[in-house]
């Protein structure tokens, strides 16, 4: 049995040939019916006829029978229809209910009777007696069975015909091409552009149409692979490309995955960041803020950093002292939960930028601030003013006492060697946080920064004045003494605005000076100058 | 049989048709049959009953001269048929056919002697003894 199912599920006739004669086994089936019901139908109205016919046959002698009430007659008419094996009974029984012939025969089954009135044979309408012929239906049905039976059979045999005729029409028409073209497709070499070839005889039909599919797919097929394997060629020289660029570039490449770790890094990113040979970031995640320390992106600067397309620079410094060194780091996002960074070296840059910045703010003869720096030192100040006002900070002017005649007396040299001079001093008095700038000329401002007490300004100033005393040594024989005038203005106490305080500390020095050099004055409003 | 019979039976047609009349079925006057029907006619001759309405025994007579029209009157039947049944009748013993006469005067002559017979003459010839029991139209 699973054999069989086997057979039906791999062969393509026996299926077709099977559902061809199931088909045609229920038309038949249908049409067996409907002829057996039209036949036996047939047989039967025929095997009533011919009972009528022999009921015809005997009519004139049961007619004299039956005038003649002739008993041995009846029963003679009677022997006579029994002798067909249709009749199983006949009876004929006169109008007075006198029964003159009752014969039977013992076999078969009884059927429906005919019963036929007798008239006597010399008066037509003069009823005499009553035949009833009963016919053995059983010999009846046999005959219609006998008919039916040779319909089936002959059905039978036209069935098996058209299921052979089915099979092997199938087998050479169609399962014969398809199996040779399966055959011929298995051993084809597509790829050195050999086609199938259809079957003798089906080139136009659909199996040849089969095969020119097939062999369109299989052109379809070789091209779009070559194409394929060009795309990939060139895809792997753009990969050898791209490594060659990655492992030999100096900037530092690398990519982070959403959490900040690194994934990838490129030998100069690991000169860069010092990491160590051994060091594969691809085991173990390092996180880039764990590398770039203070200056670097935040872990919140990385994980929100989601805007794709748009770079993100920080500028990190890496060690300390001389060997530090300046790292800037360029973001970019490649996709949800990875970056791409560009990491460059800007020691250099960044030093020569510090120094430039540090030149235009300095003082080339002191080394204090200049007049830029100072303005600059100001602005911050007054920044940090506005946000802190309760923060008092001292602003001092200085003005050397007939330093002119220094410079024409002793040249530009000695000026020069003065200035130097004080600009030490100024600096040993001061502390860590305060500002000294050279205004130009011999002017000199100093910035106290969180200094609001006059008797401490006071204090640092008497220092001064005092440390000036000491006779500057221009050479082995010139000495010389200098003074000098100070002007004090407190931000905070005497005004809230930077310039002002300036200006106030200005005019104090010029009190300083008209009240006889070499002494400090702190501002004073006008009411108190007159008090 | 009857092909050899038939140019006979044609001429005494022919030969008759000149005389042509009815026929009268006769009895004995003194029979209480006054009158019969032509079915009661017909079941004596053909031989289904032996026995007058009276109940007296029938005793039917055929004329040979006239035996031919009779029963071609009677139940349109030629001789021949009437003879294979009466053939057949005596075959199984149901009875006997009727007495043959030659001719009228003997068929007189029974019934004035026989009071159960039945006998037919051509309707001209009847004699006052006999009374007219059926008259047959041709």
């Amino acid at each position: 049995m699973a054999h069989l199912i086997e057979l039906f599920r791999t062969r393509l006739a026996l299926r077709t040939a099977a559902i061809i004669l199931l088909m045609v086994a229920l038309l038949g089936a249908g049409f067996l019916v409907l002829a057996v019901e039209i036949r036996a139908d047939s047989e039967q109205r025929a095997q009533y006829t011919r009972i009528e016919e022999l009921l015809s046959t005997v009519e004139r002698t049961t007619q004299i029978a039956c005038f003649l009430g002739d008993r041995e007659l009846a029963g003679e008419v009677a022997d006579g229809l029994l002798v067909n094996r249709i009749v199983r009974e006949v009876r004929i029984i006169r109008q007075t209910g006198d029964v003159l012939a009752d014969a039977r025969s013992e076999q078969g089954r009884t059927g429906p009777a005919i019963s036929r009135a007798v008239y006597s044979p010399f008066e037509q309408a003069q009823p005499l007696c009553r035949i009833a012929l009963i016919p053995d239906q059983q010999r009846i049905d046999d005959a219609v069975f006998e008919a039916s039976r040779f319909l089936a059979v002959a059905l039978l045999l036209q069935l098996a015909g058209v299921g052979l005729c089915v099979v092997l029409v199938v087998v050479h028409f169609v399962t014969r091409p398809i199996t040779g073209i399966s055959h011929r497709l298995s051993r084809l070499e597509a790829e050195t552009g050999h086609k199938l070839q259809a079957p003798r005889g089906n080139q136009h039909d659909e199996i040849g149409q089969l095969v020119a599919s097939v062999n369109a797919m299989i052109d379809h097929l070789v091209s779009s692979l070559s194409e394929e394997r060009r795309l990939r060629l060139e895809r792997e020289v753009e990969e050898r490309r791209y490594r060659t660029i990655f492992d030999s570039v100096e900037a530092g490449i690398f990519e982070l995955d959403g959490e900040g770790r690194i994934v990838v890094a490129n030998p100069a990113f690991r000169r860069l960041f010092r990491l160590a040979e051994e060091c594969d970031p691809v085991r173990r995640r390092v996180a880039l803020t764990e590398l770039a320390g203070d200056g670097g992106p935040s872990i919140e600067e990385l994980v929100h950093h989601s805007e794709p397309g748009r770079a993100r620079q920080w500028e990190l410094a890496l060690g300390s002292g001389t060997l530090r060194r300046w790292i800037s780091i360029l973001l970019n996002r490649l996709e949800e939960g990875r970056l791409q960074g560009v990491a460059h070296d800007i020691t250099e840059r960044k030093m020569a930028t510090d120094a430039a910045e540090r030149l235009a703010i300095t003082d080339p003869l002191t080394g204090l601030g200049n007049r830029l720096g100072m303005e600059r030192r100001l602005a911050v100040i007054a920044r940090h003013h506005r946000l802190y006002p309760e923060r008092p900070h001292a602003l001092v002017v200085l003005d050397f006492d007939h330093f002119k005649h220094v410079n024409d007396t002793w040249g530009h040299q000695a000026g020069d060697r003065v200035l130097e001079h004080v600009a030490a001093l100024l600096t040993t008095l001061v502390g860590q946080r305060d500002y000294l700038a050279r205004q130009g000329g011999d002017e000199f401002v100093m910035v106290l920064e969180g200094q609001g007490q006059r008797d401490q300004v006071a204090a640092l100033l008497a220092r001064f004045i005092e440390l000036l005393a000491d006779p500057i040594e221009l050479d082995e024989e010139v000495r010389i003494r200098m003074g000098a005038s100070i002007g004090v203005a407190i931000l905070g106490l005497d005004t809230e605005d930077v310039q002002e305080a300036l200006h106030f500390a200005d005019q104090a020095m010029y009190r300083a000076k008209r009240a006889g050099r070499n002494n400090w004055r702190f501002h004073q409003t006008t009411s108190e100058l007159s008090g | 049989m009857s092909r050899v019979r038939l140019p006979a039976i044609m001429a005494l047609l022919l030969g008759s048709a000149m005389v042509r009349a009815d026929i009268a079925v006769v009895t004995h006057d003194a029979s209480h049959a006054v009158h019969l029907s032509r079915h009661q006619v017909i079941n004596i001759f053909m031989g289904r009953y032996r026995q007058l309405p009276d109940g007296g025994l029938a005793l039917p007579i055929d004329l040979v001269g006239l035996k031919d029209r009779f029963y071609r009157a009677l139940v349109d039947r030629d001789l021949a048929e009437i003879n294979a049944l009466r053939a057949r009748q005596v075959f199984s013993g149901q009875g006997s056919p009727p007495y043959q006469a030659d001719a009228p005067e003997e068929v007189a002559a029974l019934v004035l002697q026989n009071p159960g017979a039945l006998g037919y003459v051509d309707a001209a010839g009847v004699t006052p003894d006999q009374q007219i029991v059926f008259m047959l139209h041709e």
